[in-house]
């Protein structure tokens, strides 16, 4: 990873999701790969002094950007979603894990909730003309769902809201089962009880007879989201439990087999209870 | 609007049409799988059912930042400190603990061989899980923490990290945390031979462990935790002082008679944000450590007190951003002084304080950097033994 100074080139308003950034940063976007993120700083002193950290929405090598969904939650956040065109953003990365894309999948299914779509849809770029792929997006409202014009006119969208201003009404785990014996393979991003309930159903699956869309689940990809620090690996602040012990999803994730994530009520389950 | 479903029968049809040569050289390329690959030794296509655990330490291995020393600014000017005593230092910069892992981590983005030292993240005898998230919340112009100690117990540390510490090229000092004088021991015990290891910090105050703060805040429980690790070990011993304590110089005056080689002024200070919507503290401990410019002053001052209390050398932390930061803990009677939470923001920090403290001796044509400390102290300077 590096630090890089990038150039706001386009800002634009999406919905009730948050600004999205087309960022010139042409040594992150050359390292950069779907599910992993920057870091980026909100100003140039100490007050906010936190990075806030915003997975890849875009990643555009031979052009050299990137963009990022950035909500204006906090002082950071609002600061760094009302760069102007032409400002500079201090960006630290990429980081973490990145989604794998099986070269034998067929089928990619692709679930998404909020802003976990900024990976989906560096996957649904990349992967649209090589595979076969689906994009499942839920959302509180159709305000909260990510344009249709701005993915791969092959990428087939399915949308979910909860209150059925648009496309289904329900989430993302009502439509999943139609979907999911199609699918060879499943990457999903979004908030904890959505990850949560897609887990639920992969315990129900791997219990299960083998259907048609049981091993997609069983091998599900997902990234996470958690409080940060440093994203460098040290602090520790973002650990959340795996199968593998104590995990920093700074590093060791943000993308994490879904297997492995241990979820209790809808959240990470408690760390410090060994 | 999204398009009418398509059959998966169709989907497979378009699939097979699509698919092309191209497509699976592209895929490898990524960085993804590049950094599986560089963490498991396999190519990516043997990743049939992926497990994304990745061997972070090994992958840093590969990347550690080296500079020559002929391009670092600080070059020829005199920068070497006591951090403390036996502890002599090219410079007076150093990394706090909690804040820089083990060294190897930043050692990605920057050159540490350029630090004075490196304190590694506090270590227990036993392994730690840490606490209940959340861990972290932002201040104003701070943040406060409660990670729990998480770490992997001294014999582990040892083995994995001291192979490392031993490539880094930057003197490495275990930051020391227990809950029993058996428990400092045992850790000091365990590293004393440790490959990169040149001295140990006491923390005697970790604010964030039920029992961790009592030897910081009892000059006498302190005193015992010093004299049975100085008798472990000859490496220089530094004592980390806490805020908490009632009288913070009588602490430092107890372990300095008790054999500490050196002080860290100061730990966090404990501090606490509530979620307005939840009603309840944010912190899954509640309560957490507060660091950066927040608690600067805070530092300063506790400096300003013990440098005209004891004879030991003084590092100086907390809050520190800049060289004219540094110099104000140096200037209070600090011989060194750590860089921690700044350095989360903004990595380049601690090495834009080395060279901000070499154009300062330079500009004020100093003919050390030892010349200011203790400056600001009521008799205007500061004699502290060296060597």
């Amino acid at each position: 990873m590096i630090i890089e100074d990038g150039r706001v080139v386009a800002s634009t308003q999406i919905g009730e999701l948050g600004a999205l950034l087309s960022i010139y940063a042409p040594d992150v976007a050359s390292r950069a790969s779907a599910g992993q993120f920057v870091h980026v700083r909100p100003g140039t002193g100490w007050d906010p002094l936190l990075r806030r950290p915003y997975s890849f929405c875009r990643i555009d090598r031979r052009g050299g950007e990137v963009e990022l969904i950035v909500k204006p939650l906090g002082p950071g956040g609002e600061w760094i979603a009302t760069r102007h065109v032409g400002e500079t953003l201090d960006l630290l990365g990429p980081l973490g894990t990145a989604f794998v894309v099986r070269r034998d999948t067929k089928n990619l299914l692709l679930v998404a909730g909020g802003t976990g779509i900024a990976p989906m849809r560096v996957i649904a770029e990349q992967e649209a003309a090589r595979r076969s792929v689906t994009l499942v997006m839920g959302g509180r409202s159709v305000a909260y769902l990510w344009p249709s014009d701005r993915l791969p006119a092959s990428v087939e969208y399915v949308a979910t809201t909860d209150d059925g201003s648009f496309g289904i009404k329900g989430r993302v785990t009502d439509v999943m089962p139609d979907l999911l014996g199609w699918a060879d393979q499943l990457l999903a991003c979004g908030p904890w009880p959505m990850l949560a309930a897609i887990g639920r159903m992969r315990d129900d699956a791997a219990r299960g007879p083998v259907v048609p869309g049981r091993q997609a689940l069983i091998d599900a990809q997902i990234a996470v989201e958690q409080h940060m620090g440093c994203a460098m690996g040290v602090c520790r602040a973002c650990v959340i439990v795996t199968a593998n012990g104590n995990a920093r999803v700074c590093r060791e994730g943000p993308v994490f087999a879904l297997g492995d994530v241990a979820f209790e009520a809808g959240e990470p389950a408690t760390v410090g209870l060994t | 609007m999204p398009s009418a479903r398509v059959s998966p029968e169709e989907r497979l049809e378009h699939a097979a049409e699509g698919e092309e040569e191209r497509d699976a050289v592209e895929l490898a390329s990524l960085d993804g799988a590049t950094i599986i690959e560089a963490a498991t030794g396999e190519p990516e296509e043997a990743v049939a059912t992926p497990s994304i655990a990745i061997d972070a330490e090994r992958l840093a291995d590969a990347q550690i930042v080296t500079t020559k020393e002929e391009t670092w600014p600080e070059r020829g000017v005199d920068l070497e400190v006591d951090a403390a005593r036996g502890l002599r230092l090219k410079n007076p910069v150093l990394t706090a603990s909690g804040t820089f892992g083990q060294g190897i981590e930043y050692a990605e983005l920057i050159d540490v061989s350029r630090l004075g030292a490196i304190v590694n993240k506090g270590t227990t005898r036993n392994p730690r899980p840490g606490n209940p998230q959340y861990r972290i919340a932002e201040t104003p112009a701070g943040i406060l923490n409660s990670i729990g100690l998480e770490n992997p117990g001294a014999a582990e540390v040892a083995r994995v990290y001291g192979p490392k510490w031993a490539k880094l090229r930057v003197p490495v000092i275990v930051n020391v945390a227990g809950y029993s004088v058996d428990d400092y021991v045992f850790v000091v015990e365990a590293l004393a031979q440790t490959p990169g290891v040149v001295a140990f910090e006491l923390n005697i105050s970790c604010p964030n462990v039920e029992g961790g703060l009592l030897f910081g805040q009892d000059p006498a429980l302190a005193a015992e935790v010093t004299r049975a690790v100085r008798e472990t070990t000859d490496l220089p011993v530094i004592v980390k002082l806490t805020p908490s304590a009632t009288d913070v110089v009588a602490v430092a005056r107890a372990v300095e008679e008790a054999g500490a080689d050196g002080l860290t002024a100061i730990n966090t200070v404990l501090g606490m944000r509530i979620d307005t919507a939840k009603r309840r503290p944010i912190l899954g401990t509640g309560s957490g450590g507060l660091s950066g410019p927040a608690i600067r002053p805070i530092a300063v001052h506790i400096t300003y007190q013990v440098a005209q209390a004891v004879s030991i050398p003084i590092i100086g932390a907390g809050g520190v951003t800049s060289a004219d930061d540094a110099l104000e803990f140096l200037m209070a009677g600090a011989s060194a002084v750590q860089v921690g939470t700044a350095t989360f923001a903004d990595p380049e920090v601690p090495l834009r304080v080395i060279e901000g403290l070499a154009a300062y001796v330079r500009e004020q044509k100093l003919s050390s950097i030892r010349d200011v400390i203790g400056a600001a102290l009521p008799n205007g300077g500061r004699m502290v033994p060296r060597g």
